[in-house]
């Protein structure tokens, strides 16, 4: 303020006025009247105990709620106290009584003491008091900057740390922020979900620094529409542009505007130095360098499955067309070489498919299509893609007529079921029969595949469903990648149902359920209805 | 009655893809053309009629969408795609668009010929003189609107004989949940797949020997149902 001399009277005063109305906040009348109420019970307490104490210097007294005045509420009501008490023990205390005025000079330099006494009290417990706050205040944004580092240092992606950046700046302020992405490898701003909530002026401002035709601006904006005030901010690291931030501040007088502004200012530098510190450009690389080895993954596990599955592809259905060949189809031996070639491929295609099943549902999940199914379709279609290695044994379907329909995605509960029979089919011995019942319990549907092999011990049963869980009992004479069952439960789980094995133990045959849910016809409608 | 041969176009660009296919069809006494790219595919379909279009799923220069779309936009031949497993949505889409079936990789020569078989079939000349299908031991007679089982006649309620009607004319084709319900209970319904399934329990119910284990009516899961004519 040191311009403050050449600034003309008229300009003066409306400072002034302006100071006195900031400082006449409404937010100061309660504790003023609190303040002046303690006055009041100061000047009873003295009116009571005066005569009894012979109390020379009561001015004195009022000390007490100047002191708690500045402490707890701050330099006005600090003020205002000092004045009422001032006033008080002139009209009750010094004589001539119950007149606000003092003729005894040495009552009079007892006044002028109190006075000086009670200012430089008053701002000393007013400091005290702006001390602590600015303590609590700094221990707060402490904790804010502290979070923010944090969950800058777990964000997985460019969008987690715009985010983060975002909240701090909302918590430090206490205004609605809203962040937008800037440099070259962002789509603009336009496209951000917030986009939509700018007043047209806001967006205007935003452009232009996104596009480069402006730095960004000091000043406050105001949207003539709702009266709201708008701060925009640029966020840069290393002269490189990272974000536009346009804060929402309110319809507030001028004076609130510059105290937001300069607490906005300052967290955003705290905002920008931990940036710097942790390297925000980097972290925002990295997040996409992990999003994009995943990409290329799936690309990998993509092409790999296309490069394996095409060849095997051809060679089982060359095995069809030389099995219908007349020149092989009536030699007994070479029809028997057709079959093995097309058995094996066939086996080995599968474990190709298990392969690319299990690093999809370890990668991306499964993702089920819910959908009304008959639940005999899922059987039937299991035991026509099992057809040809179903041959020596004997399969025994019993599918109740009347089951409900389930709602699960039929094409996993299939592959789950099939995974389940083959292994039945694997484990236990030619010519025995493999029972594939199918019923309905409460509202699920039970599909259940029994087989007389050689059970399961009670550690088998636990870690039957378990990622490369092969049996011990086993492990030499069955050939396999203990990932079939495994890929069932995700499979079956996927669809929202469970799986379940029992055995009465060892050598007495296991049975592996399947648990569907089939909502009754209440569910029904409600399912229906919410789908729409 | 002697035809003259078949021309089958096969789009694949794997090599030994279409060497099987050719071998296979020539067995049968197709005449067998070949393409390696949806760009060439399209041009041999437009420079010489072709009576079957086989066409991969997965080509280098083509979505197999835009083949079948493209070649829809002027011809109706029989288009047979060439798919992989666990793409359930992809073969709705092309069914959708106007393919006629699909064989999932890897597949028998039989299976291929038995769904292009059918599709020639519907779409040989001569088809609209008979209204007859039969698939097993039921006959459809579309003309005379009658349905019976081992020679006896049975009763069907109208939507029963819609939906037996929509499959018999795709006889031994797939044909999708979404095409049946709009057909049988209009565009409006074509989100209730429930009924879908309640009515056709129904119809297996009244035409199939035991309907737990369906021979003439099957369900490819996730896709749609097929009246199959090779069915016991």
């Amino acid at each position: 303020m040191d311009n403050a001399i050449h600034v003309p009277t008229a300009q003066w005063r409306r400072r002034a006025v302006e100071l006195v109305r900031s400082k006449w906040d409404a937010t100061h009348l309660g504790p003023i009247a609190v303040s002046l109420l303690i006055v009041a019970a100061v000047t009873a307490l003295l009116f009571v105990a005066g005569p009894l104490l012979d109390l020379d210097h009561a001015a004195f007294g009022y000390l007490i709620p100047v002191i708690i005045a500045a402490t707890r509420w701050g330099a006005t009501p600090a003020i205002v106290s000092g004045l009422a008490g001032l006033a008080a023990s002139a009209f009750f205390f010094y004589p001539p009584i119950y007149d606000i005025r003092v003729y005894n000079p040495a009552h009079v330099a007892d006044l002028i003491l109190f006075v000086v006494v009670a200012v430089v009290t008053g701002q000393l417990a007013n400091k005290v008091r702006e001390h602590v706050k600015a303590a609590r205040q700094r221990e707060e944004e402490m904790k804010a900057l502290y979070f923010f580092s944090r969950r800058l240092a777990v964000a997985s992606s460019p969008a987690d740390i715009h985010a983060a950046i975002q909240d701090h700046v909302s918590a430090i302020t206490g205004c609605r922020v809203a962040l937008f992405a800037a440099g070259m490898a962002h789509s603009p701003p336009e496209a951000s979900p917030q986009w939509s909530h700018m007043p047209g002026e806001i967006q205007r401002a935003i452009l232009d620094i996104f596009h480069g035709r402006s730095n960004g601006r000091e000043a406050p904006l105001l949207d003539r529409k709702t009266g709201a005030s708008w701060l925009i901010r640029t966020l840069s690291q290393r002269n490189a542009l990272v974000g536009i931030q346009a804060i929402e501040l309110g319809s507030v007088s001028r004076q609130s505007i510059d105290a937001i502004r300069r607490r906005v200012d300052t967290a955003l530098a705290e905002a920008t130095a931990t940036l710097e510190r942790i390297d925000v450009a980097h972290a925002i690389g990295e997040a996409r360098v992990r999003s994009e080895a995943e990409t290329l993954r799936e690309a990998l596990i993509g092409s790999v499955s296309h490069e394996l599955r095409t060849p095997l592809a051809s060679i089982l259905g060359s095995t069809s067309v030389l099995s219908q060949a007349s020149g092989v189809a009536q030699d007994a031996r070479l029809s028997s070489l057709v079959d093995v070639i097309r058995d094996e491929t066939e086996r080995l295609s599968n474990d190709i498919q298990n392969l690319l099943d299990a690093s999809r549902i370890s990668s991306a999940g499964v993702q089920a299509h819910l959908a009304w199914t008959e639940p005999s379709d899922i059987v039937n279609a299991a035991l026509a893609r099992l057809q040809r290695r179903l041959e020596a044994h004997h399969i025994d379907p019993r599918l109740a007529g009347d089951l409900p329909l389930v709602r699960v995605d039929a094409v996993l509960v299939e592959q789950a079921l099939s995974q389940i029979i083959d292994n039945a089919a694997k484990y236990s011995p030619p010519g025995t029969t493999i029972a594939i019942d199918a019923r309905a319990v409460d509202a699920t549907v039970e599909i259940a595949v029994t087989d007389e092999g050689p059970g399961l011990t009670a550690d088998e049963q636990t870690r039957l469903f378990q990622r490369f869980y092969r049996g011990p009992r086993h492990q030499a004479a069955v050939k396999g990648s203990g990932l079939g069952l495994w890929i069932a439960r995700a499979f079956v789980v996927a669809s929202g149902g469970h799986l379940e094995a029992t055995s009465k133990g060892a050598g007495r045959g296991a049975t592996v359920t399947i648990h569907l849910p089939a909502p009754t016809p209440a569910q029904v409608d409600a399912l229906e209805s919410s789908d729409a | 009655m002697r035809r003259p041969a078949l021309v089958v176009l096969v789009i694949d660009d794997e090599v030994r893809i279409r060497r099987f296919l050719r071998a296979g069809f020539e067995l049968e006494a197709f005449i067998v053309q070949e393409a390696a790219t949806g760009a060439e595919g399209i041009r041999a379909a437009t420079l010489k009629p072709v009576d079957l279009v086989i066409v991969d799923l997965e080509l280098p220069d083509m979505d197999g969408a835009e083949i079948v779309e493209r070649l829809r936009s002027w011809s109706k031949v029989p288009i047979i795609v060439l798919s992989v497993r666990a793409s359930e949505e992809e073969k709705v889409r092309l069914l959708e668009l106007g393919a006629d079936d699909y064989v999932v990789k890897p597949f028998g020569m039989a299976e291929l010929l038995a769904r292009a078989r059918a599709a020639l079939r519907r779409q040989a000349p001569g088809h609209q003189a008979d209204p007859v299908v039969r698939a097993g031991s039921l006959t459809v007679d579309l003309a005379a609107r009658t349905v019976s089982v081992d020679g006896r006649p049975i009763g069907l309620s109208p939507k029963e004989y819609r939906l037996l009607q929509v499959l018999a004319q795709h006889a031994g084709n797939v044909v999708t949940h979404l095409h049946l319900l709009r057909e049988v209970w209009g565009s409006a319904h074509s989100d209730d797949a429930h009924y879908l399934r309640i009515f056709v329990r129904k119809l297996r119910q009244k035409i199939e020997k035991d309907p737990t284990q369906p021979r003439i009516l099957t369900t490819e899961l996730g896709v749609g149902y097929r009246l199959s004519i090779d069915g016991g």
